[in-house]
C-alpha cells in the first residue's frame, strides 16, 4: 500500500478519534497495539492469516482490547484488520502519533526499555529528552526485553541508546 | 701281259728284300703320297684348325677375363658390401647415439618439468596450508568470538536484576539530563 493510502487511513481515524474527543487515548492504545502486533508472533500470524475470516480476526481485535480499550480504538483497529492490513498497523499508527503529536507542537518519542518504567521515571525520562532535545515530547513507552537493560529513544532522526544490547554488540565487533 | 700282271708275276708283292725297310719305290711312292697327304692337310686343314684353335684360344681368354673381370667386380662389390656395412655401423651407432642423446634430452626435461611441478605443487601446497590454517584460525577466533559473546549475552542478562534495570533506567535520565 501507498504511502498516501496509509495518509488517508491516518487522516480518517484521527478525524473519527477528534470526533470523538479521544485523539491522546486513540493513538495511544492504537501505538501500543502497534508494539505488541509487533513483538508478539502469534497475534501477528492470527491478524496476517488471510484464511482467517475477517470476522474471526476483528473478533481477536475486539477480544484483545475489550474492556481496556477506547471504544473508538477498538473499531478503528477493527476496521484495519477486517480489510486485511493488519499488517500496515505499526506504520499507521506511528503516523497516527506523528499526526496526533504534531497537532499539540510536540514531537513523538519513542523509548525502548527493558523493564517497563514507573510514571515517576516516564517523567524524569520525558524531562530529560525535552532538556536534551529542546523539543516538546510525546513520550511513548515501549517494554521490549530485546534491548536487555537500560533504555534506547527516538526522537525524530534521533536515537539516544545507552542499552546493554548496544554495548554487548560493540564487545560482539570488538571479539 | 699287261704291266701288273708282269708285276704279280714277276715277284711276290707280300714279301720284301729287306726284313725293315721297305722297297725303294714304296719309299718313294709313300714319300711322295705323305708329302701330298701333309700338303693337303697342311693347305686345307691348318687353316681350319689354326682358326679353331684360335677361336678357342680367344673363347678361353675370353672367359678367363670375363671371369678376372667378374671378379675384379666382385672385389668392388665386396669392398662396396664392405663399405656399406660400414656405413651401415656408423649410421646404426650414429643413431643409437642420436636416440641417446634424445633420450637422455627427453630424460632431463621430464626431471626438469616434474621438479618444477613438484615445486609448483609444493608451493601451492604450503599456500593452501597457510590459507586453510589461516581460515580455520580465522574461523575458530569467529567462533569462539561468537561462543563468548553468546555467553557474555546470557552471563549478563542473568545478572541484570532489577536494582540493576533500574540504575541503568536512572543512568540514562542523568547521561541525557546532563547532556545539554
Amino acid at each position: 500500500m501507498s504511502t498516501q493510502q496509509i495518509h488517508s487511513y491516518v487522516t480518517a481515524m484521527f478525524e473519527v478519534a477528534v470526533a470523538n474527543d479521544a485523539v491522546s487515548t486513540v493513538e495511544d492504545e492504537m501505538f501500543r497495539l502497534a508494539r505488541a502486533y509487533e513483538s508478539n508472533d502469534q497475534l501477528r500470524s492470527s491478524l496476517d492469516d488471510a484464511t482467517l475470516p475477517a470476522e474471526r480476526r476483528q473478533r481477536i481485535v475486539e477480544q484483545l482490547l475489550g474492556g481496556k480499550a477506547n471504544n473508538v480504538t477498538v473499531q478503528l483497529a477493527s476496521m484495519l484488520v477486517g480489510t486485511g492490513h493488519a499488517s500496515l498497523l505499526p506504520r499507521v499508527a506511528d503516523a497516527l502519533s506523528r499526526r496526533a503529536s504534531s497537532e499539540q507542537q510536540l514531537e513523538v518519542a519513542e523509548i525502548r526499555s527493558a523493564v517497563d518504567l514507573s510514571d515517576a521515571q516516564k517523567s524524569r525520562v520525558a524531562d530529560a529528552l525535552a532538556k536534551a532535545t529542546g523539543k516538546r515530547l510525546n513520550v511513548k513507552v515501549v517494554v521490549d526485553p530485546s534491548v536487555i537493560g537500560g533504555i534506547v529513544a527516538t526522537v525524530g532522526d534521533e536515537v539516544i541508546d545507552d542499552t546493554v544490547r548496544t554495548r554487548l554488540d560493540q564487545v560482539k565487533s570488538r571479539l | 701281259m699287261s704291266l701288273f700282271s708282269a708285276l704279280v708275276v714277276a715277284e711276290d708283292p707280300t714279301q720284301s728284300h729287306h726284313w725293315l725297310f721297305p722297297e725303294i719305290g714304296e719309299i718313294i711312292y709313300g714319300g711322295i703320297a705323305s708329302i701330298a697327304v701333309f700338303y693337303v692337310l697342311y693347305r686345307f686343314g691348318w687353316p681350319v684348325a689354326k682358326k679353331s684353335l684360335e677361336s678357342r684360344t680367344a673363347k678361353i681368354q675370353k672367359e678367363i677375363d670375363d671371369s678376372a673381370a667378374a671378379r675384379a667386380q666382385a672385389e668392388t662389390d665386396a669392398v662396396n658390401i664392405r663399405r656399406a656395412l660400414g656405413d651401415i655401423a656408423s649410421e646404426r651407432a650414429k643413431m643409437l647415439a642420436d636416440a641417446d642423446a634424445q633420450a637422455a634430452a627427453i630424460l632431463a626435461e621430464g626431471r626438469a618439468r616434474i621438479a618444477a611441478e613438484v615445486a609448483d605443487l609444493e608451493v601451492r601446497a604450503a599456500a593452501e596450508l597457510a590459507a586453510a590454517k589461516s581460515r580455520l584460525g580465522d574461523e575458530l577466533r569467529a567462533e569462539i568470538a561468537r561462543l563468548s559473546a553468546a555467553a557474555i549475552t546470557v552471563a549478563v542478562r542473568d545478572s541484570l536484576d532489577d536494582r540493576t534495570q533500574q540504575e541503568l533506567v536512572d543512568g540514562f535520565i542523568a547521561k541525557v539530563g546532563a547532556s545539554r
